[in-house]
């Protein structure tokens, strides 16, 4: 029995340590730092060049000519940031509208990858249910 | 209207906790007037949930708009449909449909079962009870769906999402839910037999159908949900690995490892602790999704609204189930204790265990990934979160070795599968995957995952149809029929095993859509009418965007035309809607052209009247088809396993064939009952019992009143079954032979009723028989007239004597030429 539970001990140990090790591996290539807008721009050098999501709230949204290139403010809290967008767009996003952007912060403003814009307010997933991903979310 | 429905509400948790009360102290006392009224009050319970419910309805439909969540979630020029559906449309409604639901699904359990598993009702109504009574807790003291505006009077509502009015949103989230709230009453019986210590294995016989119908629709939700988020988000995919998708994915993770573990239990007594632990997970698991989309708990781009209140609630709850779900099975493990160890890791057995390991795992990695910004921020401060390509990376290789398992585990035997049948089964089935791989190879396909899946694909097609094809052969033989009647008869015989190799397909099916996922192309472009741009073989042209409106909404709709090879493919037609009322929140109207080779989907997300111009995302989806194909056959597979017996001797019954082929079905089906419940494992016993006692066993009859022989019996704790196998033991143990015990059974008996044969045998066959009996007396009348009146009188004057031998070879002849 304890000769047993020795084997069993030991693979579930090697099997986990693998697992965590492989998690860990990955998950620091892909972990992103989910930050609103008023925790990076206190001191926005620190961040210069981490992925990152931000979290804030867009305005003065304007859009190059003929193209997909946005660029717009995103605020929060009193803190602003000028962030840029190549892509389409939510149906939701419009100025005062919440938006989470993917990408990375340079001395120039936020340069948005990914941009998802939070639901309307009223909408309400269904329980339980895979309600997917709302909002056009621009892959 | 609204304090009646609250009262009602009210009402149903006193039932509850009377429920509770009366069913633990009647199983503890033994008093079978206290179980029986505990219940009455849970079937109570049932009714009384009918009627909040249709209290709630009529205020949608009547258009109560005092009542606040009817204001909230419709308005008075809904549609009659959706006016009904938005009874689950938001929280507070959803948790009542939660309880309505499992109050009928808990009493239905309870009425079918109430006599076979005696022993566990009581604690299956008190377990029930306690889940109902957390819910119904929930809506009274927090998120009460009859909550009236004190001052306001409201002359129309707010109106549901026009995102939520489609066909695909009102059956998705019922049909999520009855899968999740199935799953409460494995967990109940799971609970019962823990409590009471009847651990054998018919709680999990009483539990198995339940859980099967239970991840169908699981399942089929997923499916739905997936279709829904395709055709109605418009971002070019089904499964974003969001947390309200992973929400009803961890449950049917477990489920579905829950679905192949019990096979090892009813084969084999093994897992038995694991078995247990599964069915609590899932139980856990479908509240921590309930709780997880619901409380705010798991930030996502959903509108959730943080609720701590609510998740204060919530975690209260899965503690309790946890320590108390786990601590019984802890003071239980000595009566969990496997019959017998795994003899071969080259077994089925083991391969499901492999199976299990893997479907637990993804579970957690789901639950861990899901959570991972919460858990990060509650251990370094920091959010961190993970997109969706860290949950790909991971879970494309299990769901890999998932697929390739899916091949290996019908190829293994059980115990232990030697070199020589190991190179029998497995032949066949790398062949084909070698086939597909190489063909893929050859192709000069470059996404290897891709190529690694389709080659599995191959793989387990050729397992499943090496399994259909040997047992239609295998019996094709033994029945004399033709291949497809053998295949029918197969599939009806052991609906189970087959129903499942059929679901084995569809998941083929639905790896197969996953794969086209690596081929994917996905191209932004703002266009002008006339331009074009070239996404892979296509040419997607831009002609016009042009405004209509037709009274409920006002659509921009973008014409364009998709070109192959220079020729006209189609003409499609993404909109963008604004309905009245909810300007602000337009709906975008996909456009699919859907084969089965690839879907193109063009969506408009953006558009300038002024510059007539309109952002296009265009997205080729190769083999995105078969993804809903597989989830259909999913369906059908299912089905076919839950399918009662009768269903499908009707069935085959009318399979269509030649004489004896009939003859022999029909005989075949008269020991039906036999072959079904030896499949379902009911007669699953690993005691070692000698080849004349299982003999006897199927030859005499249970005296409980079923009429069935001993080895058959349906009812459960059955007394004449334990007599009349005691009985039995003796009469063997005194050295008996076979004649001699049927001998003694006869005269205890005191006539031949006690046997299984003359009841099986006797009339029935007979009444099966006659008409071809008849048909062969008639037969050899006309063959024997026929020659008589044909031979010279001359020859008949030597006699039927010198006859008799040629007669009689020709008459064998034409008998065995007959089928």
């Amino acid at each position: 029995m304890s000769h047993k539970a020795a084997k069993l001990g030991l693979t579930s140990l090697v099997l986990a340590l693998a697992f965590g090790a492989l998690l860990y591996s990955t998950l620091g290539e892909s972990a992103q730092y989910y930050k609103h807008v008023e925790e990076v721009m206190v001191a926005p050098d620190g961040w210069y060049g981490t992925p990152m999501q931000i979290h804030g709230f867009a305005r003065d949204i304007r859009r190059k000519r003929d193209s997909l290139e946005y660029s717009f403010e995103m605020h929060s809290k009193g803190h602003v940031v000028r962030a840029s967008y190549t892509g389409i767009v939510p149906d939701t996003f419009k100025n005062e509208s919440e938006v989470v952007l993917q990408g990375t912060l340079g001395p120039d403003g936020f340069h948005a990858t990914g941009m998802t814009a939070k639901c309307p307010s009223k909408y309400e997933p269904q329980a339980g249910g895979a309600a997917g991903t709302t909002g056009t979310t621009a892959y | 209207m609204s304090s009646l429905g609250f009262y009602l509400l009210l009402t149903a948790f006193v039932v509850c906790a009377y429920a509770l009360a009366a069913s633990v102290a009647g199983a503890r006392r033994r008093s079978q007037r206290l179980i029986e009224s505990g219940i009455g009050a849970f079937y109570l319970i049932a009714a009384v949930m009918s009627a909040a419910s249709a209290i709630i309805i009529y205020a949608f439909v009547a258009g109560d708009y005092s009542i606040k969540y009817v204001a909230r979630y419709s308005d008075s020029v809904q549609p009659l449909f959706y006016k009904i559906t938005s009874y689950w449309g938001g929280l507070d409604g959803s948790i009542m449909f939660w309880v309505f639901l499992l109050s009928v699904f808990g009493s239905t359990a309870v009425y079918v079962n109430r006599e076979r598993h005696r022993e566990l009702i009581p604690y299956v109504v008190a377990v029930i009870s306690v889940v109902q009574m957390f819910f119904l807790f929930l809506m009274i003291v927090h998120n009460n769906p009859f909550e009236t505006y004190l001052t306001e009077t409201r002359a129309d509502g707010e109106g549901l999402n026009p995102l939520l009015q489609n066909f695909y949103m009102v059956i998705h989230p019922p049909t999520m839910y009855t899968g999740f709230v199935g799953l409460t009453i494995p967990y109940a019986f799971g609970m019962a037999a823990l409590i009471t210590g009847y651990l054998d294995d018919s709680w999990l016989r009483a539990v198995r159908r339940w859980t099967m119908i239970s991840w169908l629709f699981l399942s089929v939700g997923l499916g739905l949900g997936m279709i829904w988020a395709y055709e109605e988000l418009g971002w070019g995919g089904y499964w974003g690995w969001d947390p309200v998708e992973n929400a009803g994915l961890l449950p049917w993770f477990t489920a579905t490892a829950f679905l192949h573990s019990v096979m090892v239990q009813e084969r084999r007594g093994m897992l038995r602790v694991w078995n247990v632990t599964l069915v609590i997970l899932t139980f856990f698991l479908t509240i921590f999704g309930t709780f997880m989309t619901r409380s705010g708990i798991v930030q996502s781009v959903h509108a959730f609204g943080e609720d701590p209140e609510l998740a204060r609630m919530f975690t209260i709850f899965m503690v309790s189930i946890l320590t108390i779900s786990f601590g019984f099975v802890i003071y239980r493990l000595p009566l969990l204790r496997a019959r017998n160890e795994l003899d071969s890791w080259v077994s089925r057995e083991a391969a499901f265990l492999a199976n299990n390991w893997i479907l637990l795992f993804s579970a957690f990695f789901v639950l861990f990934a899901t959570m991972f910004p919460t858990l990060s921020e509650a251990v370094t401060g920091e959010r961190l979160t993970v997109g969706p390509p860290f949950f790909n990376k991971w879970m494309l290789p299990i769901g890999l070795v998932l697929l390739l398992l899916t091949g290996i585990g019908p190829l293994l035997a059980w115990r232990k599968s030697t070199l020589l049948n190991l190179r029998d089964q497995f032949l066949i089935p790398v062949a084909a995957a070698a086939v597909v791989g190489g063909a893929i190879v050859a192709l000069g396909v470059r996404v290897w995952t891709s190529g690694i899946a389709f080659a599995l694909c191959g793989f387990v097609t050729g397992t499943i149809g090496q399994e259909f094809w040997r047992g239609a052969r295998v019996r094709q033989t033994t029945t004399g029929t033709d291949v497809f009647t053998a295949l029918i008869g197969l599939v009806a015989r052991n609906k189970r095993r087959y129903g499942g190799y059929i679901v084995h397909i569809a998941i083929v099916l639905i790896f197969l859509g996953f794969a086209g996922e690596g081929f994917k192309q996905d191209e932004q472009v703002l266009l002008k009418p006339g331009q074009q741009t070239q996404v892979g073989d296509f040419v997607v042209r831009l002609d016009a965007v042009r405004v209509t409106d037709d009274g409920q909404k006002q659509m921009i709709t973008g014409h364009t035309t998709v070109f192959r090879d220079g020729e006209e493919l189609a003409r499609m037609y993404p909109a963008k809607w604004f309905f009245r009322k909810h300007e602000d929140e337009p709906t975008t109207e996909v456009a699919i052209r859907r084969s089965f080779a690839e879907d193109i989907y063009l969506v408009m997300p953006a558009f300038n009247l002024e510059e007539q111009s309109a952002s296009m995302q265009i997205v080729i989806n190769p083999l995105v088809n078969w993804v809903w194909v597989g989830f259909g056959l999913l369906a059908v597979g299912t089905l076919i396993a839950l399918l009662p017996e009768t269903v499908f001797a009707f069935a085959a019954a009318r399979v269509p064939a030649n004489a004896v082929t009939t003859s022999l079905l029909l005989l075949s089906l008269v020991l039906w009952p036999a072959a079904v419940v030896a499949q379902s494992g009911q007669t699953v016993s690993t005691e070692q019992r000698s080849a004349l006692e299982r003999q006897l066993e199927g030859e005499i009859l249970c005296t409980c009143g079923c009429r069935r022989p001993l080895n058959d019996c349906g009812m459960f704790n059955c007394q004449g079954h334990s007599s009349q196998t005691a009985k039995l033991r003796q009469f063997l143990s005194e050295g008996q032979d076979h004649d001699a015990v049927i001998a003694s059974f006869v005269r205890d008996f005191g006539s031949e009723a006690v046997l299984a044969a003359p009841v099986d045998r006797g009339f029935n066959r007979l009444a099966w028989l006659f008409p071809y009996l008849a048909a062969l007396t008639a037969l050899i009348a006309i063959v024997v007239t026929a020659r008589r009146w044909s031979h010279p009188a001359a020859l008949a004057a030597a006699g039927d004597a010198g006859l008799d031998p040629a007669l009689s070879a020709r008459l064998d002849d034409e008998l065995r030429n007959l089928d």
